[in-house]
């Protein structure tokens, strides 16, 4: 291990890498085989007032200790979110949870553009509910010092939000300079392109983790989905290959999951856009159900949205929104997915039944069901 | 064989674990800019 060594540079023709050490020297070491997992880095506008010690991203753990220590300090009373994905929301709770009012912006119109729209109405009605502003169409053009606050974060239009902490989480993009520098091939969003034993396009040269791409599952394309799972399974699959074994990981079906409040929010596949952009002819159906059998008190609505093709019958992507039952729940159709299953497959499939976590015909064969009939009318 | 890898986190460590493991003859070097190692994990 060598700590506080950052590489800078790959030198494809001589095999080795160069970077500088903690002490400020440079280094040089040659490689047979080179795995680059440099990962991904937050997005940060470059505009002014971004610079400001206010204005944190969420990555590290470091970045993490600093906004709690800024927090224990009591000095946050407003905080302005820029962003509304998962890293958003979440620190949207967390920070609610504080007692720190929080304000949520992004310039887009949509809260989660993925999510179909009425569970994405859930999602907005929960937030609300914790007492969190949401303003979506809202630019931010510059943060600058704030009046009886830290700063003001002020959008192109001139209208101004007041906070003592600025959190931007605007999305990711894959650390690849290094890759790209050195010649190889990058892939979406600029990841760094790797093939199913995670070679990239140098022979001696793996990627691995949120700095390198995937194939689909569902579109057979590359995509850059950077979660968990992925890598660390493709690091297993980098050591793998390099010491001799077989392998060949099948790529990822874009599965997620995360809490916001008392909600969970779960997804596999593709939304209908996507799927009309992979060129499917996605229909889609979305219905809600309740967590629990309707004998058991306790229960919640869970709502359900499945994507489905008309040409082939088969299972494309499913959303799932509730209060519980709707993280673990997303596996089976993301297992379904890897398996290519049609909608008919899959809603003959013999789920998990018994009162307290959910009604006989669970709530994704409800949907299941219903895609089917939809399907069959529109064809 | 020299394996080096740049970046000490998920997709670093798990393949610096794991190829260790199965090939205690490997010299795997890691390479990381930060002072922690698998923060996430």
């Amino acid at each position: 291990m060598r700590l506080g060594h950052r590489a800078e540079a790959i030198d494809i023709a001589g095999g080795h890498v160069t970077g500088s050490g903690p002490d400020g020297k440079s280094f040089a070491l040659g490689y047979d085989r080179l795995l680059i997992a440099t990962g991904a880095a937050p997005i940060v506008p470059r505009r002014p007032g971004f610079d400001r010690p206010e204005v944190v991203v969420v990555k590290t753990l470091e970045d993490a200790q600093a906004i709690k220590a800024r927090l224990q300090s009591g000095s946050v009373k407003r905080a302005v979110i820029m962003g509304m994905g998962y890293i958003a929301m979440e620190m949207a709770e967390a920070l609610s949870l504080r007692q720190v009012t929080v304000t949520m912006v992004k310039p887009r119109a949509e809260l989660l553009p993925w999510l179909d729209a009425e569970l994405a109405a859930t999602v907005r009605g929960e937030l609300e509910h914790h007492k969190v502003e949401l303003r979506t169409g809202f630019d931010v053009a510059r943060i600058e010092a704030g009046k009886g606050s830290n700063v003001a974060v002020v959008d192109a239009s001139g209208a101004s939000l007041a906070a003592d902490l600025v959190i931007v989480a605007v999305g990711v993009q894959p650390n690849s300079r290094l890759a790209a520098d050195a010649g190889l091939q990058l892939g979406p969003a600029r990841a760094i392109a790797v093939d199913r034993q995670m070679r990239t396009s140098n022979p001696a040269i793996y990627a691995a983790g949120d700095c390198a791409d995937a194939f689909h599952v569902v579109t057979g394309q590359r995509a850059w989905i950077p979660l968990a799972l992925r890598a660390n399974r493709a690091g297993w699959a980098v050591a793998d290959h390099l010491t001799g074994r077989e392998v060949a990981l099948q790529g990822i079906a874009g599965t997620a999951v995360f809490k916001v409040f008392d909600l969970q929010v779960a997804r596999t596949g593709l939304s209908v856009a996507e799927a009309a952009q992979a060129g499917f002819d996605a229909t889609a159906v979305t219905i809600s159900a309740s967590s629990r059998a309707h004998s058991h008190p306790g229960g919640s609505p869970l709502q359900v949205h499945l994507v489905g093709d008309r040409r082939t019958g088969r299972l494309l992507g499913a959303q799932m929104v509730g209060r519980e039952g709707a993280a673990h729940r997303i596996n089976a159709p993301a297992v379904a997915l890897h398996a290519t299953m049609t909608v008919e497959q899959f809603g003959q499939s013999d789920l998990a039944y018994a009162p307290p976590f959910g009604p006989s015909w669970d709530p994704l064969l409800v949907a299941a069901n219903q895609l089917i009939k939809k399907m069959k009318e529109e064809s | 064989m020299k394996f080096v890898i740049i970046g000490g986190d998920a997709a670093g460590m798990s393949a610096a674990s794991r190829a260790k493991r199965q090939d205690p003859s490997l010299e795997v070097i890691v390479f990381e800019q930060t002072q922690t190692v698998s923060y996430s994990a």
